[in-house]
């Protein structure tokens, strides 16, 4: 199975790069860049050769291993693409090496322990995405934790140890409570069919009566909800965001936000469908309430990194309406959000930390008619603006488009059944949109028209390399807003599959 | 009694035995000073080597019936705490240069094997002594500065209450069953008896003090304060290990049932909170190992309230996880000619400038003791814990794990001031030895082999 092969390469690869990182001399920066941007892009050509090999007309697993890890506990190391992982796995790989180009000019200081620090974090990041065993998922998500410690901690702004200690604080206390559920939970599967197993395949097969999976669904959720963010556990983003190094921001957003909701889709809905649809009511007001609120922060922010932070939470609240939606076209539309967002918001912080590192403030009040001063720069601002508002064409528009038709969707026939409470999320939704267009405008009006004013005059426009960056993230863009229908195909299984997982009842009556 | 089984099944406690004798010899002849470490280091290694080898062929024998008797388990246990005193007779080789350090090791190391072969309140008795008495006197030893001698007697005086203790509990026990077999302890426990009761209490309260469990750890910082590196570090883990092992040999395969449960569950409870609490305020590493390592012991005698079945699996995979972890940061910590200012925490600020390859290894210790996956330390704590929730204490495993998390705070303070501190203005210390070097490198190989494949070491336990 070459394919297989392939992918524990492209999981194990950023690992060869800190190795390789270790023996090369710490003086010889061009080196260490070129070495790591030699690495990711190797990963990306891999991830793209599978996803080509992709079969969409296969549900489940595919290019899969599994070994016996401790076998004495039923832990393997078994990792595989589905249609629930791939479009994320390739968006991590694509996002890659714009993450270590996007640094070259910006990191002067430890150079080779923040390219380590970047590839222990796509590991521990690609690793999550692939894993199919609670056990080794688990591992990979705590792993994040520590490179991304470092990274906002060594190469942060001036608040950056607050930032950075109450990030891993707060995410940690989410995992314990989700450890102490995974151990419950395999303990139960172990009790009641008598496999010892941590795979998802067999996690499934657990049968608990509904108030044992709400405490469940509640520790898992928890630990999700803080990642995703959604309010009000969202407090801990805009430190990390602000304080992180343009690097770290991109991959926070980019990324590991996107663990949360893929963490959701994955384990915390499938593993507990009953808890689920009892919840669902409540966990939909605050996924419609982290997107009006993460809208209206955004409105009323003087910090550039800080409107883009708070649209994030708004944009992920998108997210997670889809898939709560439990509608197909709802499902797929929150998959393509995912993968839009991680590329508008790593593309705007990408464009923020470039104008910080020629005016060194991130104020928004600094700054006035940007697009008479740098025109390249402001085309490329003003496509990722417009696809962060979600303008036809762009990827935007077909997550978020998919994700409200899906809503309503799926609200019409409760509403006729006299259960209101859906369609009224799912038209509140939508003020979101509008909200969206008013901060993102308001952000693009101040900064790019106007009067030209700047800090650190005169300017100097976006070189070659920044250009590469930015020109293949908006052909991804447009990409994805185009013909979503490749990728849809490949990630539809996985979304029937979804739905199909929390729909039917499983419902036993007895516990452990 | 015969004579083979005698010299084979107590081979390694032979092997420091004679150790023992050739470091007093050299002593005597007044033979060069650094031959009594490495003496003692051979002495050491060969033990742990024959254990280890003794294991393998799962060897077992009982050579004086009732008394002492070795088996696969505790002569692998007994390998593992041998293999642990070599890195620390190797960062000795810095502070002490005269044998009584090699003599007073030795010496405490043959108690910690005894202690895992004991079957008798004796045996166990003699153990604990043959451990403690030499390191009330390693305390002392390097008189580094003038609070050493207050915590030695602090210690001596706290360890002398949990002998007496122990004393005590063992002769009610032996009132109540005409028996010094341990075997009465397990019966002890299951009886309802006020004799029986008083007798366990105590036997357990005199190992929680030994071991430095709330509220009977005030000894703790104090004394891993006064020490020099090297003891500390085998306070922290040797004598730490030996003091856990030799409970859980207690306890048997007892099941713990109400009202002892409540013991052994609450103060280690409120060790792991309380310890992991008052970490973060230490101004001192030893002290905030200390209080680390009072978190630790009670995760240790957490580990009591699983399975039977699954105990000893559990407490040794996270001795051996713990062990390493804790003599990498000793091993790792950068010399300096003040003892004072080694020890201060901020001494550590931009540490990675000055010694990237320390603060790296030092930064993987303090988080594989926080439990953060992918190193030892979590496979570690999550076996103990899900060990506790599988026997049906799941709200127990959740507090334990909630307290846990109180503990990721002050380990990631250290790698705060390590990697994103501006640097302390320390004056370049007049050289490290290579060998602690090497020692540390040992570790850290030791505990990615442990982190890769956990499931090999399980499967071994």
């Amino acid at each position: 199975m070459a394919e297989a092969a392939v992918l524990n390469w492209v999981l194990f690869l950023p690992l060869v790069g800190v190795a390789a990182l270790a023996i090369v001399p710490a003086d010889n920066g061009r080196l260490v860049r070129s070495l790591s941007f030699t690495v990711m892009v190797v990963q990306l050509a891999l991830t793209a050769w599978l996803y080509a090999r992709f079969d969409p007309t296969v549900g489940g697993l595919q290019f899969e291993t599994r070994l016996p890890w401790i076998a004495a506990w039923g832990v393997s190391y078994q990792i595989g693409l589905d249609g629930y992982n791939i479009l994320l796995v390739l968006m991590t790989a694509y996002l890659g090496p714009l993450v270590v180009a996007g640094a070259f000019s910006a990191i002067a200081k430890d150079v080779k322990l923040f390219y380590a620090m970047v590839f222990l974090v796509q590991f521990a990041m690609v690793g999550t995405f692939l894993a199919q065993d609670l056990f080794l998922f688990y591992v990979f998500w705590e792993t994040m934790l520590i490179p991304m410690f470092l990274l906002i901690g060594i190469w942060g702004g001036e608040r950056r140890i607050y930032a950075t200690i109450k990030f891993v604080l707060y995410t940690a206390f989410g995992s314990i409570l989700m450890l102490a559920a995974v151990i419950y939970l395999v303990w139960s599967l172990q009790t009641t069919t008598g496999i010892t197993s941590f795979a998802f395949a067999d996690l499934a097969q657990t049968r608990l009566p509904v108030d044992v999976q709400t405490v469940l669904l509640g520790a898992f959720a928890l630990s999700f909800a803080i990642k995703v963010p959604m309010a009000p556990l969202h407090t801990w983003l805009p430190d990390a965001h602000v304080e992180a190094p343009t690097a770290g921001s991109v991959i926070l957003a980019g990324v590991m936000l996107k663990m949360g909701t893929y963490g959701f889709m994955k384990l915390g809905f499938p593993l507990f469908p009953d808890a689920t649809r009892q919840l669902a009511p409540v966990l939909m007001s605050l996924a419609v309430l982290s997107i009006v609120y993460g809208a209206c922060l955004a409105l009323v922010q003087d910090d550039i990194k800080k409107i883009i932070a708070y649209s994030s939470i708004s944009h992920l609240g998108y997210v997670m309406l889809g898939l709560l939606s439990l509608d197909l076209l709802g499902i797929q539309g929150a998959v393509i959000q995912m993968v839009s967002h991680g590329l508008v918001a790593g593309g705007l912080f990408l464009m923020v930390g470039m104008i910080y590192e020629r005016c060194h403030t991130r104020e928004l009040a600094a700054y006035g008619g940007i697009a008479k001063l740098l025109p390249v720069y402001s085309v490329f601002f003003m496509v990722l603006t417009l696809a962060s508002v979600g303008l036809p064409t762009t990827s935007g528009f077909t997550g978020e488009f998919l994700v409200l038709l899906g809503a309503f969707k799926a609200a019409w026939p409760l509403h006729v059944a006299g259960n209101d409470l859906p369609l009224v999320l799912a038209l509140v939704a939508v003020t979101g949109v509008v909200l969206g267009a008013l901060y993102m405008l308001r952000f693009a009006l101040g900064f790019l028209f106007g009067a030209a004013r700047a800090p650190h005059q005169p300017l100097v426009d976006l070189g070659a390399r920044e250009r590469w960056i930015l020109g293949l993230i908006v052909a991804a863009v447009f990409a994805l807003g185009l013909f979503p229908n490749e990728p849809m195909q490949k990630t539809e299984l996985a979304a029937k599959a979804y739905r199909e997982l929390i729909v039917a009842p499983r419902l036993t009556a007895r516990a452990p | 009694m015969n004579t083979t089984a005698v010299l084979t099944a107590m081979l390694p406690e032979h092997l420091l035995l004679v150790g023992l004798v050739l470091v007093i010899g050299l002593e005597i002849v007044g033979h060069s000073r650094r031959a009594a470490l490495a003496v003692a280091f051979v002495a050491v290694a060969a033990a742990a080597y024959a254990a280890a080898q003794l294991s393998l062929d799962g060897y077992a024998a009982a050579p004086f019936a009732g008394q002492f008797s070795v088996d696969r388990t505790t002569l692998l246990v007994k390998a593992m705490v041998l293999a642990f005193a070599l890195p620390v007779l190797v960062m000795a080789r810095d502070d002490f240069s005269g044998g009584e350090f090699p003599a007073l090791l030795l010496s405490s190391l043959y108690g910690v094997c005894l202690l895992q072969s004991a079957d008798s309140f004796a045996t166990v008795f003699l153990g604990l002594e043959l451990m403690s008495l030499p390191v009330y006197v390693l305390v002392l030893l390097a008189w580094r500065r003038p609070q050493s001698a207050e915590a030695a007697l602090k210690y001596l005086v706290l360890g002398g209450t949990a002998t007496a203790m122990f004393l005590m509990g063992a002769s009610l026990l032996y009132g109540g069953s005409a028996t010094l077999s341990i075997d009465a302890f397990p019966r002890a426990l299951a009886a309802g008896d006020g004799l029986s009761r008083a007798a366990v209490v105590l036997v357990v309260l005199a190992f929680f003090l030994k071991a430095a469990i709330v509220p009977f750890h005030a000894w703790a910082p104090d004394a891993y304060e006064a020490a020099s590196v090297p003891v500390t570090a085998y306070m922290a883990t040797i004598v730490k290990a030996g003091v856990v092992l030799a409970a859980l040999r207690l306890f048997g395969r007892a099941q713990l049932a109400a009202p002892m449960l409540g013991l052994v569950a609450a103060l280690p409870l409120a060790s792991i909170v309380w310890g992991n609490l008052a970490a973060m305020r230490q101004p001192s590493l030893r002290r905030m190992i200390a209080y680390s390592s009072i978190a630790h012991a009670g995760y240790l005698f957490y580990a009591l309230l699983g399975d039977p079945a699954g105990r000893l699996q559990a407490i040794a995979f996270y001795l051996l996880a713990y062990g390493l972890m804790n003599l990498l940061a000793f091993a790792a910590l950068p010399a300096a000619d003040d003892d004072v200012a080694r020890d201060r925490l901020d001494n550590l600020r931009g540490l990675f400038h000055r010694a990237p390859f320390a603060a790296l290894m030092l930064g993987l210790a303090m988080l594989s003791l926080a439990g953060i996956p992918p190193l030892p330390g979590f496979v570690a704590k999550f076996l103990i814990f899900r060990n506790v929730m599988t026997s049906g204490h799941a709200l127990l495993a959740v507090l334990g794990l909630v307290g846990s998390y109180l503990g990721i705070y002050f380990y990631l303070r250290v790698i705060q001031l390590m990697f994103m501190s501006p640097d302390a203005n320390v004056a370049p210390s007049t050289g490290r030895h290579r060998l602690a070097l090497g020692a540390s490198v040992a570790c850290v190989a030791a505990a990615l082999l442990v982190a890769v494949f956990p499931g090999w070491v399980i499967g071994r336990l």
